[in-house]
């Protein structure tokens, strides 16, 4: 075992940003003792030897860029554990050691500062293993104890912090050094014990965090699962209506006709529901790679128009596309088609009959922009705030389509993310909604 | 008489309706509720075109291996698949993409799929 490699930092914890944390500290204490120094040279020009706690001053500040200096030019910063051990052991010792001479020369325990120790404690037991820390802690205990005893018996000399006879504090010597070395022994339980108590309370959130992400994980498939299950049945209704509808089972009467129509519109918009159940599932699945392809932006609107050429037909909805054949973007063509089979699904459900959806991309300077622009039932400025919310729909929405699941534009905005897009939105009540989709554009040199 | 259509499903439904709609609009068709009794139809009657699902009760993607001995024993066979699960998902359990003219989900528009079928068979003979 080397004890000296054993750092026990929690895995939480980013231990360069741990030194980078302790050389600014460093830095502020040097400053700090440069004051105090200062002050006490015009306060008390003759108690202190101020040319050796100047010294000792430079020396700390010295130390801290030499630690700086090692830091910045090892790695950019970027230390292995086994050399951050060593480097935050030379760190604490030396820390150690100069306030220990510091205070040698200003009183020892008599010196108030002495319980500046707890401070350099807290932050061992915030880096180090409790062993190692209370190696630290003991060591400490011995040499203030065993100084204490030698400045007693005048083996070493005492350099006196108040100008009282040398009698009393000698009297006070015992009870200093045991209230110190307790202060010290206990600000070291403390600071392991709660440091222990959470890193326990962190890996409990990390367990449960997991257990999370495979619940979602199953949540995810499993809905995936069943859409897809729902689609085979559906099927098979959509064809027996068209078997109606088309006259292959036997004549039927108008009436029929009309309400097989309508049973094919409730198909047709549960399928619709199935589909956005289906693209929402995907889009949690964190395993969908996103590989940037260069996609053709006509070709996507036209398939996807085709796709909801009965929907439109049925509402006498006209699309107006504007796009240059040869507009292409950096997307893929299954998010490239979950984002505009949304869309424009959208915009015809919630179009009113016999209006128009306009469809137009530009090519900016570093992205293309598809505009879908409709004529519909629009939004109020409260409700834009939610619709990119999941599950959420407008009132009117609810009103003029009873079936729908509020995915829709979650799952566009999702799948615009994912791309590196943007999506904004702009509409008026009664007159219709206004998307922009803002595509990467595509790169140059790509194929 | 016009092209022959193979259909290879599970579910006697999506036979009936998918069979009764393609030879209204004029084409032969032949069913099949099993990949082995679809290979070995496509042996007997030598159809111009296959439409074969990818789930079946045996395993979720037997639609997959039906599609690779298809093609292993007649490589100009085209094959349509139509199948509920979509391509990238249906990736997931198979790992590879399969070599098929066309990957339809169902349901699949009657006006699409016949187009298609007429894309890859040609005209009907006479």
């Amino acid at each position: 075992m080397a004890p000296l490699a054993r750092l026990d930092v929690s895995e939480y914890t980013n231990l360069n940003n741990v030194v980078r944390w302790l050389i600014t500290l460093r830095w502020i204490a040097a400053a700090g003792v440069f004051l105090v120094l200062c002050g006490a040279r015009i306060a008390y020009p003759s108690v202190f030897p101020l040319a050796v706690l100047f010294t000792l001053n430079a020396a700390l500040a010295l130390l801290n860029a030499l630690f700086q200096i090692h830091f910045q030019a090892v790695k950019h910063g970027n230390l292995s554990k086994s050399e951050l051990a060593v480097f935050f052991n030379v760190q604490i010792c030396s820390d150690y050691l100069l306030l220990l001479l510091l205070l040698y020369f200003t009183g020892f325990v008599e010196n108030p500062f002495a319980y500046f120790f707890v401070f350099h404690i807290l932050l061992t037991a915030y880096i180090f293993s409790t062993g190692l820390v209370f190696l630290y802690v003991g060591g400490l205990v011995v040499v203030l104890a065993a100084g204490a005893a030698a400045s007693y018996v005048h083996l070493i000399p005492h350099f006196p912090f108040f100008l009282g006879p040398q009698a009393a504090y000698l009297g006070e010597l015992l009870p200093r050094t045991v209230g110190v070395c307790a202060t010290l022994v206990i600000s070291g339980y403390l600071g392991t014990s709660i440091r222990k108590r959470l890193e326990e309370k962190a890996q409990r959130v990390e367990v449960e965090l997991d257990r999370y992400k495979s619940l979602d994980k199953i949540k995810s498939h499993f809905l995936l699962q069943v859409t897809h299950e729902l689609r085979g049945p559906l099927a098979a209704v959509k064809g027996y209506h068209e078997m109606i509808d088309r006259g292959i089972t036997g004549p039927v009467g108008s009436k029929t006709l009309e309400t097989v129509g309508r049973a094919t519109r409730r198909t047709d918009n549960l399928l619709t529901m199935i589909d956005e159940m289906i693209d929402y599932a995907y889009m949690q699945n964190d395993k969908i790679s996103f590989e940037p392809a260069n996609v053709n932006l006509h070709d996507l609107i036209a398939s996807n128009i085709e796709a909801l050429a009965p929907q439109a037909l049925a509402k006498r909805i006209r699309f107006d596309v504007r796009c240059a054949p040869d507009l292409v973007v950096s997307a893929s063509r299954d998010l490239g088609t979950i984002v505009l089979s949304n869309l424009l699904s959208n915009a015809v459900r919630y179009s009113p009959e016999g209006s128009s959806v306009t469809v137009s991309a530009v090519q900016e300077s570093t992205e293309v922009c598809l505009e879908v622009k409709d004529h519909g039932i629009g939004m109020t400025p409260e409700e834009m705030e939610h619709i990119f919310e999941e599950f959420y729909r407008t009132r009117r929405a609810r009103e003029m389509e009873r079936d729908g699941t509020g995915l829709g534009l979650s799952i566009i905005k999702k799948a615009v993310e994912t791309i590196g897009g943007r999506i904004t939105v702009a509409s008026q009540v009664d007159r219709g909604s206004t998307f922009h989709i803002y595509f990467p554009r595509r790169e140059p040199g790509g194929q | 008489m016009g092209n022959k259509v193979l259909i290879i499903d599970d579910d006697h439904d999506i036979l009936e309706t998918t069979g009764s709609i393609l030879a209204y609009e004029g084409f032969e068709i032949h069913s099949a509720d099993s990949v082995e009794r679809g290979l070995e139809l496509a042996g007997k009657i030598s159809p111009d075109i296959v439409l074969l699902d990818i789930m079946f009760p045996e395993s979720k993607t037997q639609g997959f291996d039906a599609a690779r001995a298809i093609k292993a024993r007649y490589p100009q066979l085209p094959i349509i698949v139509l199948t509920a699960i979509n391509r990238e998902y249906a990736f997931e359990f198979t790992k590879e993409d399969i070599k098929v003219e066309e990957f339809l989900n169902k349901p699949v528009r009657t006006k699409k799929l016949i187009e298609l079928i007429r894309l890859h068979t040609g005209p009907d003979p006479v």
